[in-house]
């Protein structure tokens, strides 16, 4: 696979630009609430309405998204995918990006919206995110490795923050 | 000036930070969550992008890798 590009604000503007509701959770999550950690892909979890994935569709088609376990076969996610709970595995013009329909077992969109808050990101782009509480409860909930080894950080970073 | 222009000496200094511990009891480093906390959500997600562009280079720099 060629080296992506890393233009994760890129895709927060085509989403926003599409009105596609959306929420940004994983490693991006963490990073934008202050985390020093690194991570390769961008992780949003999507409203599964029909409205909202006819708008995703357009976004999606904007970034020139598709399969990223394809390769050059180049699938493009359809309407099938973006309604399942599944998490779909993509690549775009402006880097990876991986599409949850539902994190930490069948939690999706409306089950999540409750515990995110609204953040700016410059003058002219707004997102929504799951709040540090949430992300590090998720993490725990999981169990994973990976998950396992952000924790300390992301427990240190709360509490900093609640310092502030 | 980019985000990683803001030393994260000079983030220390102008926040008091020196008489605070540099790390936790678990091990990790309170400076650079500090430092990142003192930077804004855009330039956060900046500093992201600047370090996966310059893994990237190094590794376009060794196709053997």
């Amino acid at each position: 696979m060629p080296t992506p590009t890393f233009d994760f604000l890129a895709i927060l503007r085509a989403f926003a630009e599409h009105e596609v509701d959306f929420l940004v959770v994983g490693g991006v999550c963490a990073v934008l609430h202050g985390a020093p950690l690194n991570t390769f892909d961008l992780d949003l979890v999507h409203a599964r309405t029909p409205e909202n994935v006819e708008r995703l569709l357009q976004a999606l088609h904007a970034l020139d998204a598709y399969f990223r376990e394809h390769g050059e076969r180049r699938l493009r996610p359809d309407r099938s995918h973006l309604t399942s709970p599944g998490h779909q595995l993509l690549m775009t013009r402006a880097g990876p990006l991986d599409l949850l329909g539902a994190i930490s077992g069948d939690r999706g969109y409306e089950e999540l919206l409750p515990h995110t808050l609204p953040m700016k990101l410059g003058d002219d782009l707004q997102v929504r995110l799951l709040d540090l509480a949430t992300l590090i409860a998720i993490k725990e909930e999981t169990g994973r490795d990976k998950d396992q080894a952000t924790l300390a950080i992301l427990r240190r970073t709360l509490e900093e923050k609640e310092k502030k | 000036m980019a985000p990683n222009d803001r030393l994260i000496s000079e983030s220390l200094q102008d926040s008091g930070d020196a008489d605070r511990p540099s790390h936790s009891a678990d091990g990790v480093d309170l400076t650079l969550i500090r430092w990142m906390l003192s930077l804004t959500p855009l330039e956060r997600l900046e500093v992201l992008q600047q370090h996966l562009r310059a893994v990237a280079r190094l590794r376009d720099a060794n196709p053997h890798l």
